[in-house]
C-alpha cells in the first residue's frame, strides 16, 4: 500500500491482529492541522500533519484514513500509508500521488487547514526479531510505508533497499532513506535508466537473492511487482511480507469492501492487512 | 398545555418555555428504542469496529450485518465505487453464517446494553425462516429485519422485495417463526413501493424499513468496463436521500405499521425530515463510513432540535409534516 485515491492502507506492531475498537493501539478520530503540503515531483506530493495520537501510536506499515475538507460530494475517506511519524513533535508525514479527484484536491489544502484523520489503522510490518539481514523493496511510492520500517531495525541488522521509480526525478525518498541505508545496501532502479540500474526492481531482487540469503523481505508498490517479489522470496524460502491496496470505504473493518483472497479465507486489507504474509495471499 | 389560570396547579405539565429534557424513546413495532437512531445493516459490521469511537448504547438499536443460514462468500473485487454524493456497493452479503454469528458476535453484542436487530438474509423463504428459528432461543436478539431487498445477490434478496406475492410469502413464513418484532426491509427498485409495503403489512410485519440501495452503475471510460466486478451495485449516500424521503412519505400514507427510514441520512436535520415524512425511527448507513461519529451526533442533534422547538417527545415528529 502506498497512497492513492481510495485504495491503500497498512499495521500494528503487536503480534495481534488488530480489531479496531477493541484493546490498545486502536484507531481514533483526530482533527489535525496541516503543517505544510506541497509537490516533491510531478504528481507526487508530501503533506505534514499535526496528529499527536497517530504520531505516538503508529507502527511501521500502518495507515491513516483521511476525510478531505471541502469535498462534500466525495463521501468516502482516502487511505494513506504513514511515511514518517515523530512522537515528540506529534507530526506525521504522508506521501501521495495525484491519481484522482480526491488526491488532486488534497494538493490544494494549505497550511493551517484542519483534516479529519482516523488512525493508526491496520496490521503493519512484522519482521522476525531475530532477522539479521533484511531486504526492503519499494516500487514508486511503495517506498513510503518502508521508511519507518527501515528506521526501526537495530544497527546490527543489515538492511538492503531496492528503490524503483519511473525516472530519477521521482526518487523523492532517496535522501531520507540514506540516513538508514547507504551504499552498498542501497539499490536504485529506474524504468528509463536516468538513475541507478536501468531495469525493474525485481531484477535486482533476483540478483540479491541469488548472491546471498536474507531473513526477511518487505515489499510495497504495484501489485504485479509485489507478486513477483513474493514468488522470488518463496523460491528462496525467505520470509516475505507484502502491503496490499484495495478500494476501501470504512477503513476500520466494518464494510467488507477491501477483501484480499488468502489461504485463510477472505481478509480485510484495512484491519487484517494491509501487510500480509506473502505466502498467505492468493495472487 | 398552556393554561392561563394561575389557580390550577400545572407544575406537572411541561413548561414549553423551559423544556430541559426530551423523551427520546420510540416504539418501532414493539421494539422499544431509547432513541430513534439505529444503523443501516452492512455499514456497521456487528458493532465492534465502532465501539472504540463511542459507547454503542448511545444508539437506539444496533442493526447487524446480514446473517444467512450458511456462510456466504460475497462478490469479487472491486466491490465499491465512489460516485457523486454517494457510493455503489456490491459486497454480496458476505457473512460467516448464523452459527458463527451466534458463537462469535452475539455474546459481545449482548454486553452492549442496546437492542439488537438481526438483519436476516436468504436465498428462499425457508432459508430466512431457518435463520430466525435458529436465533429464537438467543436472548440477545431483540428483533429481526428481513432483507428482501439486496440488489447484490443472484438468487433471493431483492427478488423477494419486488413482487407483492413473494414479499407476502416470505414475511408470512418468518412471522410464523417468531413473536419478536419483525421488520421487513424494502427495495426502492420497484414501480410502486406502497404495494409491497401493504403486502408485508398484511403478512404480519411489525414494521417496515426503507430504503435499501438504488440499483446503479459506474463505468471506467478508459478501460471501457464497469467499475464494479459485478457490473451493477447498490447506490447509497446523500445522492439517494430525496428518493428515500419520497418513499417514506408514500408508504406512511399506505400502511399503519411504523417505519424505519434510511437512505443518505448524514445529519440530525436529515433524520428529522425522515421522521416528519412518517418514520418512527431512522438508520445511519453510508455516513458511518464518512464519519464514524455520525450516529451519536445525529441523536444529539435530534434532541437539541426538540429542545429548541419545545417538542417534549421525539415521537411527536413522526408524520408531523404540515
Amino acid at each position: 500500500m502506498v497512497m492513492s485515491d481510495m485504495t491503500y492502507p497498512a499495521c500494528n506492531a503487536d503480534n495481534n491482529r488488530m480489531e479496531p475498537g477493541l484493546g490498545g493501539g486502536q484507531p481514533r478520530q483526530e482533527f489535525c492541522s496541516v503543517l505544510d503540503n506541497g509537490f516533491m515531483a510531478e504528481s507526487i506530493a508530501k503533506i505534514r500533519l499535526l496528529a499527536p495520537y497517530v504520531a505516538e501510536n503508529c507502527h511501521p506499515g500502518q495507515f491513516v484514513h483521511l476525510r478531505l475538507p471541502n469535498l462534500e460530494a466525495h463521501i468516502l475517506r482516502r487511505p494513506f500509508s504513514v511515511y514518517a511519524a515523530d512522537a515528540r513533535s506529534g507530526e506525521i508525514q504522508l506521501l501521495y500521488q495525484t491519481v484522482g479527484a480526491g488526491t488532486e484536491h488534497l494538493t490544494t489544502v494549505g497550511r493551517g487547514a484542519q483534516i479529519d484523520v482516523i488512525g493508526p489503522i491496520g496490521r503493519g510490518w512484522q519482521p522476525q526479531p531475530s532477522a539479521k539481514r533484511v531486504l526492503l523493496v519499494g516500487g514508486g511510492l511503495g517506498v513510503a510505508p518502508l521508511y519507518m520500517l527501515a528506521a526501526s531495525f537495530r544497527t546490527d541488522v543489515e538492511v538492503h533497499l531496492v528503490m524503483g521509480a519511473q525516472s530519477a526525478d521521482r526518487l523523492i525518498c532517496r535522501e531520507p532513506f540514506s540516513t538508514y541505508i547507504t551504499e552498498p545496501c542501497l539499490h536504485i532502479t529506474t524504468d528509463d535508466g536516468s538513475a541507478g540500474q536501468h531495469c525493474f526492481t525485481t531484477k535486482v531482487v533476483k540478483d540479491l537473492l541469488d548472491e546471498g540469503s536474507f531473513d526477511y523481505i518487505a515489499t510495497c508498490g504495484p501489485e504485479a511487482m509485489q507478486k513477483a517479489v513474493a514468488a522470488l522470496a518463496a523460491e528462496h524460502k525467505t520470509v516475505c511480507e507484502v502491503s496490499l491496496e484495495r478500494r476501501m470505504a470504512c477503513g476500520i473493518g466494518a464494510c467488507l469492501s477491501c477483501m484480499v483472497e488468502t489461504i485463510n479465507g477472505p481478509q480485510r486489507a484495512c484491519v487484517d492487512g494491509p501487510v500480509f504474509s506473502a505466502l498467505e495471499v492468493i495472487w | 398545555m398552556i393554561d392561563d389560570n394561575p389557580a390550577i396547579d400545572d407544575t406537572h405539565l411541561v413548561d414549553k418555555d423551559s423544556l430541559t429534557t426530551v423523551d427520546m424513546g420510540v416504539n418501532l413495532g414493539g421494539l422499544l428504542m431509547a432513541n430513534p437512531v439505529t444503523v443501516g445493516s452492512g455499514t456497521f459490521g456487528n458493532g465492534k469496529q465502532y465501539a472504540g469511537f463511542y459507547p454503542l448504547n448511545r444508539l437506539g438499536a444496533i442493526t447487524t450485518k446480514g446473517v444467512s443460514g450458511v456462510p456466504w462468500a460475497g462478490n469479487d473485487n472491486p466491490r465499491i465505487a465512489e460516485t457523486a454524493s454517494g457510493m455503489l456497493n456490491s459486497i454480496g452479503l458476505q457473512n460467516p453464517g448464523v452459527e458463527s454469528f451466534v458463537a462469535d458476535e452475539l455474546p459481545w453484542l449482548a454486553t452492549c446494553g442496546v437492542p439488537v436487530i438481526v438483519n436476516v438474509s436468504g436465498h428462499n423463504a425457508s432459508e430466512y425462516a431457518a435463520v430466525i428459528q435458529r436465533l429464537e432461543t438467543e436472548s440477545a436478539v431483540s428483533a429481526y429485519e428481513l432483507n428482501i431487498s439486496c440488489p447484490n445477490i443472484d438468487c433471493g434478496g431483492m427478488g423477494f422485495g419486488t413482487d407483492p406475492q413473494t414479499a407476502y410469502a416470505v414475511t408470512q413464513l418468518c412471522r410464523k417463526s417468531t413473536s419478536r418484532p419483525l421488520i421487513v426491509k424494502l427495495t426502492p427498485n420497484v414501480t410502486d413501493i406502497s404495494e409491497i409495503a401493504c403486502a408485508v403489512e398484511a403478512a404480519g410485519a411489525d414494521a417496515i424499513s426503507l430504503i435499501n440501495t438504488v440499483l446503479g452503475m459506474a463505468i471506467d471510460v478508459k478501460r471501457r468496463r464497469p467499475v464494479l466486478a459485478r457490473k451493477v451495485g447498490g447506490l447509497s449516500g446523500p445522492a439517494i436521500k430525496p428518493i428515500a424521503l419520497r418513499m417514506i412519505y408514500e408508504v406512511y400514507q399506505a400502511v399503519k405499521i411504523p417505519l424505519l427510514g434510511m437512505g443518505g441520512i448524514c445529519t440530525a436535520s436529515d433524520a428529522i425530515e425522515f421522521m416528519l415524512a412518517g418514520a418512527t425511527a431512522v438508520a445511519i448507513g453510508t455516513a458511518n463510513f464518512t464519519d464514524p461519529m455520525t450516529a451519536p451526533t445525529v441523536v444529539d442533534g435530534i434532541r437539541e432540535f426538540c429542545l429548541e422547538q419545545n417538542i417534549p417527545r421525539v415521537s411527536e415528529l413522526t408524520g408531523a409534516l404540515l
